[in-house]
């Protein structure tokens, strides 16, 4: 007890020997692929059976494919494992455009040209301000300017101010655009007095000129049925979002209302719409619209069937325009009743505008939705995308090939979505550093 | 809002058009009347060209004879009458949305985990499988599993067997079926039976947890499990006194056994597929909104990696994984009506097809589609909110 214990002295440990290997390919591939006996294993196995399919796959569609023949049998003679890809190029103007006549063509590329056109200030980040007004124009303005070109044939009064309109809003458009991004360069000064002070001489002037052309232009009429291919899909999915927009808007609108019998009429609307599956609504349109409507009314398949998908997105895109409203903060309908706006003021100044902004990635979204949900059209027997692919396996040279068309179908598919899914998701990244940064409220 | 500043009008239209109260009366009756408009409108057309057509309406024709026949049915069925073909169509598509409910919550488990995982290959090929799926249209996908796989299959003389007790070819998929009628009643008793005793320990517990307090009961694993396995056991007497009838071979196809066709394994696997991808997005989300500290912390008291994610993570993500499976589940239900674009026998074809085809009766069986799909939603979606709201509270 009395004993002092020896003093003990402090002794370090020596310093551990640094990590072997702290960056490198060796060391990444023991900690994510070989760091237990189970996962080895796995990675192993993994990586033969992924092998063998996409091995299997090229060689199917690549190295024994035949690209160039006149029929099935010839493909099959050519080399009896592999893809027939000559049908698909021969089929190539059928799956585009259907069976809309080959002299008329150039009316479509130069639409969908025109749309791409419209759409392109959408891309360029110096032109975020302008996006509302293109997502605006593009939804009420683009079917005035489509209708002409892909129908044809004789309009009234209202085709022809609309059309003029929609060619206004195009050269409108593109004005800003140009002001915003060159604003030294001549054309940027003359964009910018178009729209500034020279717009009391330049717009009722233009719309006289546009109405002019819009006289002149006078184009056959094509026939719905003739129209087809992923042409047709683009148009289902096209006016489905464009009409989804503004009837979303509205209904959420309804359903937000102080008014109960509006509300609950909107919720009862909603709720049976996204209760039922799209095809149900199809069958609806196509049998039941023919007995609601009176018979001088009567609507060919492709309008029942768009009117069908525009209820249906309507009903959904409410439900992605409350998302939007929602984000927005509370001091913004506080802000706009301190100031003395009405409601609809309050709506159209304040609300909206932010709250669509915030909203569109999620109307990209719903669009690859409407996309992917177009094909249903087929089951109705309209000669959209996919029923042309399945036409293929009809058609006697090229009978009972089904597969082939089938893959070239996804494969487009997944582009198309995969590209608009990818800008989507950039742009909203985007957008919510920009809303952090302003500071929300 | 109250502007009511006088003017020389005041009192009359103007303020009526200015006050709230009174402009939402206006407005709602000129919607009411546009509404009831409308309605007649609809109503009165729709009459006038029934008749004009010579077409009957009411729901009378579903006790008529419907006349057609089913190609498979897991409800029987014998050319019955329009409602029986009602509730055949109703039969199957439930019995196609419970399979594809069970397999998709299992594959969208697997997946949303693979994509999590720390092994870069299955990380990967999950989120390759994932943007396949989910840039694709369903329909094209189903349509995918019907022409590519399912009727490439070998034709029923090289059909595939395993054991003699399962055969695979292009008729359809052919298992092994028991005949447990003579043995409904012992079943039966035995359910019984388990679910008093359930009842019964169930109550026990509850009462002696009253008693001594809430922790003071320990958690009996054998015995549950034993409860767990009395059913197993039973399913197993009964499968070894029942008679089984085999598929075998009859002439040019299989007869025997129980079979289900190519078109319902192919829209199986389709909306298992598809789904599974969805889900799997919402299983990742859920997992990941577990805060890091949560796997730290059962890293610091010496989980194993798979308990730690079985016992501490899994748990918690359920709360955020749940809600959004289960609006999963709706959509898989209303996707499985695109089963008729191969044919398969579900509502849509057997009755929004064939049936209005054959009766003309456009108006009553869209109403009636409708409103068996609207309320198969509507319930699974309220259970849901139910189930959000015991959650929260939970939460709190």
């Amino acid at each position: 007890m009395d004993q002092p214990s020896p003093p003990r002295i402090f002794t370090p440990r020596s310093a551990e020997a640094p990590p072997e290997q702290v960056v490198g390919v060796q060391l990444w591939l023991r900690r994510n692929l070989f760091y237990s006996p189970g996962s080895t294993v796995f990675t192993l196995l993994a990586l033969t059976f992924t092998a063998m399919i996409v091995w299997s796959f090229v060689d199917w569609a690549f190295v024994k494919a035949v690209w160039v023949a006149d029929s099935r049998k010839e493909c099959q003679l050519t080399s009896p494992g592999g893809a027939c890809w000559a049908a698909i190029i021969e089929w190539r103007k059928g799956i585009v455009y259907g069976r809309y006549p080959v002299e008329h063509l150039w009316r479509v590329n130069l639409t969908f040209g025109c749309l791409a056109l419209w759409l392109w200030p959408m891309a360029v980040p110096r032109l975020a301000a302008l996006r509302p007004y293109v997502l605006v124009t593009t939804v009420l303005l683009f079917p005035f300017f489509a209708l002409p070109f892909l129908s044809g044939g004789a309009r009234g009064l209202v085709g022809q101010a609309g059309f003029a309109l929609s060619l206004m809003g195009l050269v409108a458009l593109w004005s800003a655009a140009l002001a915003a991004l060159w604003p030294r360069s001549g054309a940027g000064r003359r964009a910018a007095w178009v729209l500034g002070e020279g717009r009391r001489i330049a717009l009722p002037l233009g719309f006289v000129l546009a109405f002019a052309i819009s006289w002149q232009l006078a184009l056959p009429h094509v026939s719905t049925n003739l129209w087809g291919g992923l042409f047709l899909t683009l148009v289902i999915a096209g006016v489905g979002i464009s009409a989804a927009l503004p009837g979303g808007v509205l209904l959420e609108l309804a359903r937000r209302s102080q008014m109960p019998l509006i509300r609950y009429t909107a919720i009862v609307f909603i709720e049976v719409f996204r209760s039922v599956p799209l095809i149900t609504v199809l069958f609806m349109a196509v049998t039941l619209m023919p007995l609601f409507l009176p018979v001088s009314w009567q609507l060919d398949k492709l309008m029942q069937a768009i009117i069908g998908i525009c209820l249906f997105s309507s009903a959904y895109m409410a439900e992605n325009v409350r998302a939007g409203l929602q984000a927005l903060p509370r001091g913004q309908y506080e802000a706009a009743e301190a100031l003395g706006l009405g409601y609809w003021q309050t709506m159209g100044f304040i609300i909206l505008p932010q709250g669509l902004r915030l909203m569109i990635p999620n109307i990209v979204g719903a669009f690859i939705d409407m996309l992917r949900d177009t094909t249903l059209v087929s089951i109705i027997g309209l000669y959209d995308f996919l029923l042309m692919l399945r036409a293929i396996g009809h058609d006697h040279t090229w009978l009972g090939l089904y597969v082939e068309p089938l893959v070239f179908g996804g494969l487009v598919f997944f582009v198309l979505c995969y590209a608009m899914s990818r800008a989507s998701a950039r742009l909203e990244r985007k957008l919510s550093r920009r809303w952090d940064k302003g500071g929300g409220a | 809002m109250n502007t009511a500043i006088p003017s020389k009008g005041s009192g009359g239209l103007r303020a009526l058009l200015n006050q709230r109260k009174s402009r939402a009366v206006i407005i709602q009756g000129l919607f009411l009347g546009a509404l009831l408009y409308t309605v007649w409108f609809i109503v009165s057309t729709t009459a006038h060209n029934l008749t004009e057509r010579n077409m009957a309406s009411g729901f009378g024709f579903l006790l008529q004879k419907a006349g057609f026949d089913i190609s498979w049915s897991i409800l029987p069925y014998d050319k019955g009458t329009y409602l029986q073909v009602f509730f055949v169509g109703i039969g199957n598509t439930l019995i196609l949305s419970a399979a594809g409910i069970v397999a998709t919550t299992i594959l969208g488990f697997v997946v949303g985990l693979a994509r999590l995982s720390r092994n870069y290959i299955a990380r990967t090929l999950a989120g390759i499988f994932v943007e396949m799926v989910r840039n694709t249209p369903l329909l094209l996908q189903i349509l995918f599993w019907y022409i590519v796989v399912f009727s490439q299959l070998p034709g029923p003389r090289q059909s595939f067997g395993v054991f003699g007790l399962m055969e695979f070819n292009n008729r359809g998929f052919y298992f092994p079926a028991a005949d447990l009628t003579g043995l409904v009643g012992w079943l039966v008793l035995a359910a019984v039976l388990l679910l008093i005793a359930v009842l019964f320990l169930w109550r026990h517990d509850r009462k002696r947890r009253a008693q001594l307090g809430r922790d003071a009961v320990p958690f009996r694993p054998w015995r549950d499990r034993a409860l767990l396995v009395l059913p197993v056991v039973m399913l197993a007497a009964a499968a070894w006194q029942a008679p089984w009838d085999l598929p075998r071979l009859d002439g040019f196809n299989f007869s025997g056994g129980w079979s289900v066709p190519p078109s319902f394994c192919a829209a199986l696997v389709a909306l298992t597929v598809n789904h599974a991808a969805f889900m799997a997005e919402n299983v990742r989300a859920g997992v990941q909104s577990v805060p890091s500290g949560q796997h730290e912390a059962g890293f610091a008291i010496g989980l194993h990696p798979s308990q730690r994610m079985r016992r501490i993570v899994i748990p918690q993500a359920l709360r955020t994984i749940v809600p959004p499976t289960i609006l999963t589940w709706i959509t898989l239900i209303k996707n499985s009506s695109l089963a008729v674009a191969i044919g398969y026998p579900e509502l849509i074809s057997v009755f929004m097809q064939t049936s209005l085809n054959q009766s003309g009766r456009a108006i009553e069986i869209v109403v009636m589609v409708m409103a068996f799909y609207s309320v198969v939603c509507l319930a699974i979606s309220g259970g849901l909110n139910l189930y959000n709201r015991r959650v929260q509270i939970a939460e709190r």
